[in-house]
């Protein structure tokens, strides 16, 4: 029989690969818009599909669901195959994820943007959408869990149980505060009211950063960083007993958003001790990143992803530091709904999961396309760009979100609220221009990165690896 | 040669950090040599200015300027100078620290005088809180930052004998450690104050 016959479905993670850089630009682009708005008001023209409110739930929906989703699906069917040693179970149905889920990405943005919204943060989309996420993500899984059922080596690789935990719980989380009645086929009604409304809507709202933004890209830093730094993972050990310290603590974190709200202090309290708790194995895989990275430094000169990766752990353990404090009670008082809260979640968006991403997508697009990347100056000048706008970023916020939550807190003479909303927006404008910058250095960086990936890859058709020889033979036999 | 610890270095350090770096790693200076000759007298001048701003003008945070006491601007000031005295000594010990993990020299003396350089934009942007007005803070104290970040990832393989591969990673590993401290800061000051520690900047 013929040895030749089976290769790496790699053609899907190209396709993802693509569609990931596409809705980075999109999404990005949203977010500086709206950020523009918050500058420039006039930019809304008065139209409510221009409106911030609309445009803001794109800018969310676009990177989480089109960027991040993406990015991950794909990097997930590229390591799972090579730690498994066998070719993606169920081909035609990874095709259908792709379709499946960019097709809904692309019309629930549309519909975003034509006002329809189920009001629930990062689950904004209605019912129909959420039927469709739920089918493209449990094909996902059994594209997977299939893959690794097959597999031709006998650990299952740590990589693999964070995209796993990443299947498993978004499914669980999606479906459960998904659950609605509609009452007509734009608009429905959760089946949960008031506090606990609110309560699984954080359950499903920190958990998405949890498993997603935080275990699905752990993820992928298992996989792609020792496969960039040429070295095994530090402590592998480590890594196992920090997968099950995370997947058991962070269930636990989401009350920390309803802080002094009309939910029972003690689970208040609940949540705030268990995103304290959740530092330790955050930072045991930050620890084991970096000392894995620690002996790769000869090639920090050669490789400009490495770099990439580099910074975004030290944004992880800004950000997963930032986190559990600002949970701590007596600091969301003044932190919460204010922009040090945005700015937090951009030192993690921006800082870990778009520098991990970019670093990843600098190795992999090279691998697909079979040359090498078609430009490292430019990479290094992405890599400057991002990292000024991240800084800049989080700084402006930092700035504008302790102001503005001292100025909400100032008391005048008969204990009223001494400055009104029109005082603290005022007092905002600076910081506003200052992220807009910010922004608009990180969307150049990304520009940037896009036509480098696109000059490396254009007319090209993706490599065809096979699995190793053993692996191989072991699979044409059954 | 030895490196003369004067406050004239400060104008060394910004004209040409390449011969001040270079001149510490030939001879690195004792501990006690730089922090009593060079680095105590960076750390006086934000504490300083920021006295002086805020007796003068007040906070600025965008709205009217809120005034305060002059001995709460006094304590202010003096606990101000306590943690930047505790970041420097900290960051040193760290740098001491993680210099076998990236094969840099394990000296505390060439530590500080890494850290009191790298901190000379600060301490000099920090004329800023001469005006304590937030904003204005944030505009001249960022490029400030970007300078001192510059000289830390030019500065550390020279002062501390590693190469610049591996001087690249542990300049970030401080600046994580940086990051954390800085933000453990911003947490550590809302507890006290929204436990009534600290200024009344209303009523």
């Amino acid at each position: 029989m013929s040895a030749v016959v089976v290769h790496y479905e790699d053609r899907i993670v190209t396709a993802f690969t693509a569609a990931a850089v596409a809705w980075t630009l999109i999404g990005m682009l949203a977010g500086v818009y709206v950020a523009a708005e918050l500058v420039w008001p006039a930019l809304g023209f008065d139209s409510p599909w221009l409106s911030f409110g609309r445009l803001r739930t794109v800018h969310t929906h676009a990177v989480v669901f089109g960027f991040a989703v993406s990015a991950l699906i794909g990097t997930a069917f590229y390591s799972v195959q090579r730690t498994s040693h066998v070719r993606l179970f169920a081909p035609r149905l990874a095709w259908f994820v792709f379709y499946a889920w960019q097709g809904t990405c692309v019309l629930g943005a549309l519909s975003l943007l034509a006002g329809m919204n189920a009001s629930k943060e990062y689950a904004e989309l209605e019912w129909p959408f959420d039927l469709a996420i739920a089918a493209a993500w449990i094909s996902f899984g059994v594209v997977f869990f299939g893959t690794i059922a097959k597999r031709r080596i006998g650990p299952i690789y740590i990589s693999n149980w964070f995209y796993g935990a990443l299947i498993i719980v978004v499914a669980m989380l999606h479906v459960v505060n998904s659950l609605a009645l509609p009452a007509t086929l734009t608009k429905s009604y959760p089946v949960y009211a008031g506090a606990q409304d609110a309560i699984v809507q954080w359950w499903y709202g920190h958990n998405a950063v949890g498993f997603l933004l935080t275990g699905g890209f752990l993820g992928m830093l298992y996989y792609y960083l020792p496969k960039q730094a040429e070295r095994p993972i530090w402590s592998y050990r480590l890594s196992i007993v920090a997968f099950w310290a995370f997947v058991y603590s962070y269930i636990w974190a989401g009350p920390h958003h309803l802080h002094y709200n009309a939910i029972p202090e003690w689970v208040q309290s609940l949540g705030m001790v268990m995103s304290l708790i959740l530092l330790a194995p955050s930072w045991a895989t930050m620890i084991n990143g970096v000392m894995t990275v620690s002996g790769a430094w000869r090639k920090l000169k050669t490789d400009p992803a490495l770099k990439f990766i580099v910074l975004s752990l030290a944004f992880y353990g800004l950000a997963t530091f930032e986190g559990p404090m600002m949970a701590i009670r007596s600091v969301n008082v003044l932190s919460h709904f204010t922009e040090w809260t945005i700015g937090h979640v951009h030192s993690g968006a921006l800082g870990w999961n778009a520098l991990i991403t970019f670093g990843t997508f600098y190795f992999l697009v090279p691998r697909l396309a079979g040359r090498p990347l078609w430009s490292t100056r430019l990479a290094n000048v992405h890599f400057w760009l991002a990292l000024a706008g991240v800084m800049l970023y989080v700084i402006a916020m930092w700035g504008a979100g302790v102001s503005q939550g001292l100025l909400w807190l100032t008391l005048d003479e008969l204990g009223e609220v001494r400055y009104g909303f029109t005082d603290v927006m005022a007092a905002m404008a600076p910081y506003y221009a200052l992220r807009l910058l910010a922004g608009g250095l990180f969307l150049g960086g990304a520009a940037l990165m896009a036509i480098n990936l696109w000059r490396t890859i254009a007319g090209l058709e993706t490599v065809r690896v096979a699995p190793p020889a053993g692996a191989l033979a072991a699979e044409t036999r059954s | 040669m030895h490196v003369p610890l004067s406050p004239l270095l400060i104008a060394r350090v910004l004209r040409s950090p390449g011969e001040v770096f270079a001149a510490f790693a030939e001879r690195p200076p004792s501990a006690r040599r730089v922090f009593f000759r060079f680095a105590l007298w960076l750390l006086v001048l934000p504490p300083l200015f920021a006295y002086i701003g805020t007796v003068t003008f007040g906070w600025r945070l965008g709205v009217a300027p809120i005034m305060l006491a002059r001995p709460v601007v006094a304590a202010i000031s003096a606990s101000y100078f306590v943690l930047l005295l505790f970041g420097l000594l900290s960051t040193a010990v760290i740098a001491r620290w993680m210099a076998k993990t990236y094969g840099a020299r394990e000296s505390l003396g060439a530590s500080i005088a890494l850290v009191a350089v790298v901190g000379v934009p600060l301490a000099l942007g920090s004329a800023a809180h001469l005006y304590p007005h937030a904003f204005l803070n944030v505009l001249v104290l960022v490029p400030a930052l970007i300078w001192s970040m510059y000289l830390l990832y030019r500065g550390l393989p020279i002062v501390l004998g590693t190469d610049p591969g591996r001087g690249m990673l542990m300049a970030s590993s401080l600046i994580a450690y940086l990051l954390v401290a800085w933000v453990s800061l911003l947490g550590l000051t809302v507890v006290l104050w929204s436990r009534g520690i600290g200024p009344r900047i209303g009523a």
